[in-house]
């Protein structure tokens, strides 16, 4: 109701509007409402005014051309070298991928020979190092078995030594003895053999 | 001087006369020379400002026009025209809104003007025929005699309604509302025009779409796969 009471009131108003103009326009004009748009005089308000039609084909085309050159022509070259653009972009970015994927796949080629290299490394290394490891051993028991049976020897040649020292200074001994007990020198050889015999018989229950 | 819609010779190149209007249309042609210029004066691969805004203008006329004729290749032929077309009509029918239109020396909107109107129909007849034979060579003609020959009468009378149809339709429009805000301007000077000229800014665009919409469709359609 508000909304049509208002445009109601514009409606009014612009009435009102209108009334005022025109009777201030026939109150001003001597000879009353003239035509508000004459035609110029000596002019001809006719249709086909072919000097009209000539001139707006000629600016009409003069208008497309422009339209063409600064318009259409440009943007549509510049839209064939982004396309243009942007397809050698795609390629190449193909190009690039192609070229990752193999380097990737060299990369693990390498990566490959290189584990296996190094663990064939590692392998020969423990094989060195456990032949190493085997000979020192082996040289080791050598040297003590060596040493060992050094030793035993000078032992043994040490003890039939001072089995013979022992004998002889016991025979001395003996002999001695028995010159004190007899009273008397007895022969240097019978003396020699009584005291190896006993000191053999002596020997064998001492040793 | 008032001289209105009509023809008034503004003065002689020669001996040809230069009518008021045609240094409008000279304006209109400068107008969109220099902006098309200035958009375009440096191409750039990733577009910005002007030339941004030029080419989502064009790369639309080729979308709407496609959709329109069905054919993107007709469609991207003849979108400059359709573009000119539009333009033209869109800044001639504002024209009229500038104050001292039709009142200043050599400032006269040009598509109040039944002849100029006409030129532009006319160019459109023409295109349209162009585009049929170049779409379709001589088979083009078979349209005339359609579905039978016996419609060939109608057929030619179409062909002549069509920039009939566009001319008047254009002028009729146009020299009516220049013809009421001229009046308009009499009797209410102030205030009331607004309106009017609220409204003669939708006309004159839907007056543009208009003419530059038919005429895209007449050319589709005389290019297009139905002949």
């Amino acid at each position: 109701m508000i909304r049509n009471r208002r445009f109601t009131s514009l409606v009014l108003l612009l009435a009102i509007f209108m009334v005022m103009g025109f009777a201030a326009f026939c109150m001003a004009s001597s000879e009353g409402p003239a035509v508000p748009v004459p035609a110029p005089a000596g002019t001809t308000p006719a249709f086909g005014n072919w000097y009209v039609i000539g001139w707006s084909a000629v600016n009409f085309l003069i208008l497309l051309a422009l339209i063409y050159k600064f318009g259409y022509g440009p943007i549509n070259a510049m839209l064939e070298e982004r396309s243009a653009t942007i397809e050698g972009s795609l390629k190449h970015a193909e190009e690039v991928k192609t070229e990752v994927e193999q380097m990737r796949k060299e990369m693990q080629a390498n990566l490959q020979d290189s584990r296996k290299e190094s663990q064939e490394i590692v392998a020969r290394a423990t094989k060195a190092a456990e032949d190493v490891k085997n000979e020192m051993i082996a040289k080791a028991q050598e040297d003590a078995t060596n040493i060992k049976n050094k030793a035993h020897a000078e032992i043994v040649a040490a003890t039939e030594q001072a089995k013979a020292q022992l004998k002889d200074s016991a025979v001395v001994l003996a002999i001695s003895a028995a010159e004190k007990v007899l009273g008397r020198a007895i022969n240097e050889d019978d003396h020699k053999r009584m005291v190896k015999d006993f000191v053999n018989e002596a020997g064998d229950l001492l040793c | 001087m008032l001289f209105g819609m009509w023809d008034g010779v503004f003065f002689h190149l020669g001996p040809i006369p230069v009518d008021h209007l045609v240094v409008t249309e000279w304006a209109i042609i400068a107008l969109v020379g220099i902006i098309s210029f200035m958009a375009t004066r440096k191409m750039q691969l990733v577009p910005s400002g002007l030339q941004n805004g030029f080419e989502a203008i064009i790369l639309f006329t080729y979308d709407f026009f496609t959709q329109l004729m069905d054919e993107e290749h007709v469609a991207k032929k003849w979108a400059p025209l359709l573009t000119s077309f539009f333009l033209f009509i869109l800044i001639s029918n504002y024209s009229g809104l500038i104050p001292g239109a039709a009142h200043v020396e050599g400032f006269q909107p040009p598509t109040s003007n039944w002849n100029v109107t006409m030129t532009l129909a006319l160019i459109t007849f023409f295109s349209v025929h162009i585009a049929g034979f170049s779409e379709h060579g001589g088979h083009y003609l078979h349209h005339f005699v359609s579905p039978s020959v016996a419609m060939l009468p109608l057929n030619l009378v179409e062909e002549v309604a069509h920039p009939l149809s566009l001319t008047v339709r254009l002028f009729g429009n146009i020299f009516g509302e220049e013809m009421v805000l001229a009046f308009l301007l009499f009797l209410a000077p102030f205030i009331v025009p607004t309106a009017i000229m609220g409204l003669s800014m939708l006309l004159g665009a839907i007056q543009a779409v208009v003419f530059t919409l038919l005429s895209a469709s007449y050319i589709g359609a005389a290019a297009g796969k139905g002949h």
